[in-house]
């Protein structure tokens, strides 16, 4: 027989020293890629590109101040107003002036100058810090320095909680000049350096999330060389020789160069929050190893040489093999049509390092098999000494246990327990939500250290779920600065009056137009009925003016741009669970919709901040959860009826990888689990990567079929007992590299990873085991009959048995079983 | 020649020698004496301090321009943030002969006071700049030869212009960091010595004061009539008094006397305390030190004069080029200058100055500063201050002050924020928006009644 695959497999048999210098050369330009490889987390870039809401977001990424870090100073017993508390307040905001990167310009405090009070003069208005030179430590001073806090409705509302137990520290930093690592580190050692008996500090804000995940993802690194540990020494002890060890590791290494090189080439910087399926990759590339070097020892066994048997063993297992890789591959690309940069550039990575296992799945592992000494103890890898450990035997009682139940009468009862978990399943799975959300934020715990204070500074304060809702200037370089003419500040007004007068309103609202209204008042002798400012263009720009002057247009950059052209009204909710997220969004639609988008000289946008990308992410979820595994279905569906010559083999396969799909949406259900980004990566990985177990069951059970004299139950037995087994380890070894994120990962993102991508690969084991035999039994498809079918993997050996030794290079004749 | 008979280096090791010992200004005979004698300073360095020829060995001479390509040649005489605008930021300097007639680096009757006054200062009790006999300090410089930081900052704060009375209308540029114009500013900025007046009288009895100092923006229109005023006591330990007024209110507002770090107006980069990289009370700040001598590039020359291009630029404007958008450097003439005092200072006297340092590069010859930059309290740059200056002659024309002389200024600043990397660059034109022109006397008009008190700022602030 002389198919294709066994012409390749010779050709490379006959030119190893050729292929040797190829693989040798394409992984040293590979490797020369390494040295540019970049592992970052652009945050920005986790968002989908294409919301409106994310659109608005990157052009006004000032709003919602992502480069802000708040400490939040809270006195355990009592109020702030007593010397020790203002005295660490004080030198706080001085230390953390001496942060890397900071903006001297942008640090807001109680104690700082900008902070300030207003009283009417004998020589005009005297604008005055709150504090003085120095922090108030008598009785008197501390007194007159609460009375001035009750001059300055800015600091009481911002700066100050409600019950004058907490305070703020604000620190923006600036961007083209922050390291987050750097800055999170010091300001992290000035939070913990402060807290005492007497005092909680807590850090939060966008630069402070990024230290953490910066500091957290450190951890990967451990992580990852736990768990390629633990994959090493699964390997070391199942396969017991050099080869059987030597072989999947190598073949995983180079993969790896070429993944990791070509990003490196590309520039491409690889999102550290996903490593976790590299490592899956890297699973799958060991599993794959162990599966081809099994079938080489068979072989080997039978032809007694190493080249014959590599050869063979290459032809014989290219096809299944580049199905099987085909699934991944088409899983993780798949990815890539979600409009989130970050997984764009994560599906090229791992798409092209799954494509590498191609060649070095099969060609390279094949020369490795024909160069490495052969094993001494093939005869007990193979059973041919008729010794069978004790925990084979039981392995192969069980599969052949769970076989029982798929044909049969048995079957009839397993089939109506399948159909009613499937029901069950669908059901519930279809009640999903969308959005997990977390106070704080997704990618850490719930009790991690920066929820927490996310936690108490929404308690005390306004806090940071925010929603913006953007006015844009049509002419970016209007001489007459459009955010602070008459009919914008009306329309901010206006935006605030509507919401805070609606039903579940905000819990504060802010705009450019509070600081004109506020410096109206001042300048007007300070009675509040001035803070309204006249409806004109001459008025309103003078207020502005008084507002800016003396400061820069920075320390308003949350509510207005530099260029004083685009402003924002900021919201402040309570939380952001998804119905607070419904509800704001749906009162700012109506609101924007009440005051008009469209005005002369601006565009009313909703919106940014917290609230409008949390939801950005759920429709992004929920635009392409079904598109994602529609497209898999379909492609996997038109790449399996090719490879089995039936289009209901492609159906058959699809339906235990679905059914496991929702059973982990059901699952999750029942945990309290939403449908999130994680969740859209793990159905792509899971469909992709999941249905390679059908594929060997399959495949098996069409050649056992003709083995077993067409007998259904008997080839779907003999299928379980042995190809199940590969089932088992190929299952194990993925649990092995995934399951440790979960447990060790502090990362809250990475450890769901893990979890949902260990249920999925435990579900679709077991559904197809179960399920897919079931199938076969009921539909008794025609395909399996076939002899013709490239993806089976047998070879008849007899016909090499005892042919040659390794110096002997005769061509075989080969044939398909 | 008789500079031969000393090595190439002789001139530079000599100023760092004297940094270590307080020596005075001079490397080859002592400065003063020359400049009081003939004006000339050429007998008091070698060649390779007064040639930028044989500074850089022929590497760079008159007529080149620096550029990232040979800036390596004169790093060491240009300040850390101009070394990195030309490496980093595209920008260009053009290099001329150095000037030797000290003349034409000074107004003549503040060179005539400082001469006829050196030897007669001393810093009291309380640091402050006195007469022998305790009266208010006179006209000129009062340490022409500074001995240490203190007394050269002293030259620089007692009379900010070096006139009795300047007024410069000032045009200013504020580039974003993607090079585009973010804002653009006309003010005028007017400042009058009651005290250290050339002729070593007290104006109108003022003698607790040194000066008042005002600045009123003129354009744009939603900014014109924001007027400012600044009354410095003559005791240098004391903050001004700091009054704004906005027309549209009507109303006088005091500002925090000791809140200097924060710019007048949006987008300017200017801080009060940048003025004249004196621009607060010399004794609110310590810790004043010479760290250094050593020669400098410095824009002092009379090239600078009208914009530098022969004349062309009839508003005194510039040329401009570099940055994103080729246009964030005003183009300058360097020359170099043989000896320059590298003066370090702190901020004592302001506990929550985000500031951690100034440094100051004081030409000897008329202690005046050509480079100017600040650190924050890390240690790290976080703005530069480059004054540019002129005689006000060139072949086309010359501009006379009341002595019948030409005039001496500044003509223009880069002001660069270099952390925010925003910068701010303005010119002393000749007029701007509100018909102001710049100018160096009275001219006999009652300037302060009509720009420097509180009333008066309101109606500049008229509208």
């Amino acid at each position: 027989m002389h198919s294709l695959r066994f012409r390749i497999a010779r050709w490379v048999m006959q030119h190893r020293g050729l292929a040797w210098v190829v693989f040798a050369l394409i992984t040293a330009g590979f490797a020369m890629g390494l040295r540019d490889v970049e592992l970052k987390t652009i945050f920005s870039d986790l968002l989908p590109e294409d919301d409106p809401y994310v659109q608005v977001f990157k052009d006004h990424p000032n709003f919602g101040n992502p480069l802000t870090v708040t400490v939040m100073v809270r006195r355990k017993s009592g109020d702030i107003y007593n010397p020790e508390t203002l005295a660490k307040v004080w030198q706080l905001t001085r230390d953390i002036d001496l942060a890397p990167g900071v903006d001297h310009d942008q640090i807001l405090s109680i104690s700082t100058e900008k902070a300030r009070y207003a009283e009417a003069t004998p020589f005009g208005i005297d604008m005055r810090p709150l504090m003085g030179d120095f922090v108030p430590k008598t009785p008197e001073e501390i007194a007159d320095f609460r009375t001035r806090v009750d001059k300055s409705p800015g600091a009481r509302n911002f700066l100050i909680s409600g019950d004058s137990t907490a305070t703020l520290i604000n620190a923006t930093f600036i961007e083209a000049r922050l390291d987050y690592g750097e800055a999170f580190q010091f300001v992290q050692d000035l939070v913990e350096k402060n807290r005492d008996a007497e005092h909680d500090v807590y850090l939060a804000g966008q630069p402070a999330l990024t230290g953490w995940v910066y500091a957290l993802e450190s951890q990967m690194f451990g992580i990852f060389a736990v768990t390629l540990g633990a994959l090493v020494l699964f390997l070391v002890l199942y396969m017991r020789n050099i080869v059987g060890v030597v072989t999947p590791i190598v073949t995983s290494a180079v993969a790896a160069i070429w993944g990791f090189g070509l990003t490196g080439w590309l520039k491409s910087p690889i999102e550290p929050l996903l490593m976790i399926v590299p490592l899956l990759l890297v699973a799958r590339s060991f599993s794959h190893c162990v599966q081809f070097t099994e079938r080489y020892y068979e072989i080997y066994a039978e032809v007694k040489d190493r080249t014959k048997a590599a050869e063979i063993t290459m032809g014989v297992m290219m096809a299944p093999s580049v199905l099987g890789i085909f699934t991944d591959i088409v899983g993780i690309f798949i990815i890539a049509i979600a409009p989130i940069p970050a997984m764009d550039r994560f599906a090229m990575f791992c798409g092209w390092w799954a494509v590498w296992l191609i060649p070095t799945g099969v060609v390279l592992i094949s020369l490795l098999l024909a160069s490495l000494p052969a094993p001494g103890n093939v005869a007990r890898l193979v059973g041919h000494d008729g010794q069978v450990s004790g925990f084979q035997a039981f392995l192969k009682k069980m599969l052949a246990g769970i076989a029982r139940l798929t044909y049969g009468k048995p079957a009839r009862v397993t089939g109506v327990l399948v159909v009613l978990v499937s029901l069950a399943a669908v059901y519930t799975a279809l009640q999903i939500k969308i959005g997990n959300p977390v106070e704080g934020s997704n990618l850490l715990w719930e009790d991690s250290e920066y929820n927490e204070a996310v936690r108490q500074i929404n308690s005390h304060f306004p806090g940071v779920n925010t929603l913006e809702i953007v006015l844009e200037a049509k002419d970016q370089l209007s001489p007459s600065r459009v955010a602070r003419q008459a009919e914008t500040a009306a329309t901010r007004a206006a935006l605030q009056h509507i919401m805070e007068s609606g039903s579940e309103p905000p819990r504060a609202t802010l705009s450019f137009t509070d600081y004109i209204m506020e410096a109206n008042r001042l300048m007007s002798g300070g009675d509040p009925k001035w803070l309204p400012v006249d409806p004109t263009d001459y008025a309103t720009n003078a207020a502005s003016a008084i507002t800016m002057v003396g400061s820069s247009p920075k320390a308003y950059s949350h509510v207005m741009n530099f260029e004083q052209q685009n402003s924002t009204v900021s919201l402040w909710y309570q939380d952001n669970k998804q119905e607070t997220v419904d509800h704001a969004l749906a009162a700012a639609s109506a609101a924007v919709a009440q005051v008009g988008i469209d005005h002369k000289t601006f565009t009313v946008r909703l919106g940014t901040g917290t609230i409008a990308l949390q939801q950005a992410m759920n429709n992004v979820v929920k635009r392409y959860h079904w598109v994602v595994i529609g497209l898999l279905n379909l492609v996997i569906l038109l790449g399996c009826s090719y490879a089995y010559r039936s289009f209901a083999a492609g159906l058959l396969l699809l339906v235990p990888v679905n059914l496991s799909n929702f059973c982990l949406n059901a699952t999750m259900h029942l945990l309290g689990i939403g449908l999130d980004i994680n969740a859209l990566m793990v159905a792509a990985i899971g469909v992709g990567v999941g249905i390679d177990y059908g594929i060997y069951l399959l495949s098996r059970i069409c050649e056992e079929y003709h083995a077993h004299d067409r007998d259904w139950g008997r080839a779907i037995t003999a299928s379980l007992t042995t190809t199940g087994k590969a089932i088992l380890f190929t299952a194990t070894i993925m649990l092995v590299s995934i399951v440790p994120w979960y447990f060790l990962s502090e990362l809250k993102f990475m450890a769901d990873m893990g979890l949902l991508l260990t249920l999925v690969m435990l579900i679709n084991m077991v559904l197809s085991l179960v399920v897919l035999p079931l199938l076969v039994w009921v539909v008794k498809p025609g395909f399996v009959a076939r002899k013709d079918l490239f993806v089976g993997e047998g070879v008849d050996l007899s016909q090499f048995a005892n042919t040659g030794t390794d110096a002997e290079r005769k061509a075989p004749a080969m044939a398909c079983a | 020649m008789h500079i031969r008979k000393y090595d190439f280096d002789y001139g530079r090791r000599m100023l760092l020698q004297k940094a270590a010992v307080g020596a005075t200004a001079g490397v080859l005979a002592p400065l003063w004496p020359m400049i009081g004698n003939t004006a000339d300073n050429t007998k008091a360095y070698p060649d390779e301090l007064l040639s930028i020829e044989m500074h850089t060995k022929g590497k760079i001479k008159p007529g080149d321009v620096i550029t990232k390509d040979n800036v390596e040649h004169v790093a060491h005489l240009l300040d850390p943030v101009a070394l990195m605008h030309v490496k980093t930021m595209g920008r260009r300097i053009n290099i001329v002969e150095s000037t030797k007639d000290v003349t034409k680096l000074y107004p003549h009757n503040y060179l005539a006071a400082t001469l006829r006054n050196k030897g007669k200062a001393k810093l009291g009790p309380d640091k402050n700049v006195y007469f022998q006999n305790g009266d208010p300090w006179g006209g000129g410089m009062p340490f022409p030869d500074a001995k240490d930081g203190l007394e050269a900052t002293a030259n620089l704060t007692l009379s900010w212009g070096r006139h009795d009375y300047s007024q410069y209308a000032v045009r200013d540029w504020d580039i974003a960091p993607d090079g585009s114009l973010s804002y653009q500013y006309d003010f005028v900025w007017a400042e009058l010595n009651t005290t250290a007046r050339e002729d070593d009288k007290v104006w109108n009895g003022k003698k607790d004061l040194l000066r008042y100092q005002s600045v009123w923006f003129t354009s744009p229109q939603d900014t014109a009539g924001s007027s400012f005023l600044n009354i410095w006591s003559y005791d240098q330990r004391k903050f001004p008094d700091l009054y704004g007024y906005f027309p549209a209110f009507k109303r006088v507002r005091q500002f925090p006397t000791n809140q200097r770090f924060e710019p007048l107006v949006p987008g300017i980069t200017l801080f009060l305390s940048d003025a004249w990289a004196a621009g607060d009370p010399m004794l609110t700040w310590g810790n004043y030190k010479i760290v250094e001598r050593k020669p400098m590039l410095g824009v002092i020359g009379s090239r600078n004069f009208m914009g530098g291009r022969g004349g062309s630029m009839d508003n005194y404007e510039r040329p401009v080029h570099g940055g994103p958008k080729n246009q964030t450097f005003h183009d300058v003439w360097m020359e170099l200058v043989p000896e320059c005092l590298v003066v370090d200072a702190e901020p004592v006297g302001y506990p929550r100055a985000p500031v951690g340092k100034k440094r100051t590069w004081i030409d000897v010859r008329n202690g005046m500063y050509v480079a100017y930059n600040t650190y924050d309290r890390r240690g790290e740059i976080w703005k530069t201050f480059e004054p540019h200056y002129a005689q006000y002659s060139n072949d086309k024309l010359t501009i006379k002050d009341e002595s019948g002389h030409p005039s001496w200024s500044w003509v223009g600043v880069l002001s660069h924020d270099l952390q925010a990397n925003r910068m701010s660059r303005f010119v002393q034109a000749k007029e701007v928006t509100g018909g102001y022109k710049s100018t160096y006397s009275t001219g006999g008009v009652d300037v302060y009644n009509k720009y420097l008190t509180v009333n008066a700022i309101t109606r500049l602030g008229a509208v």
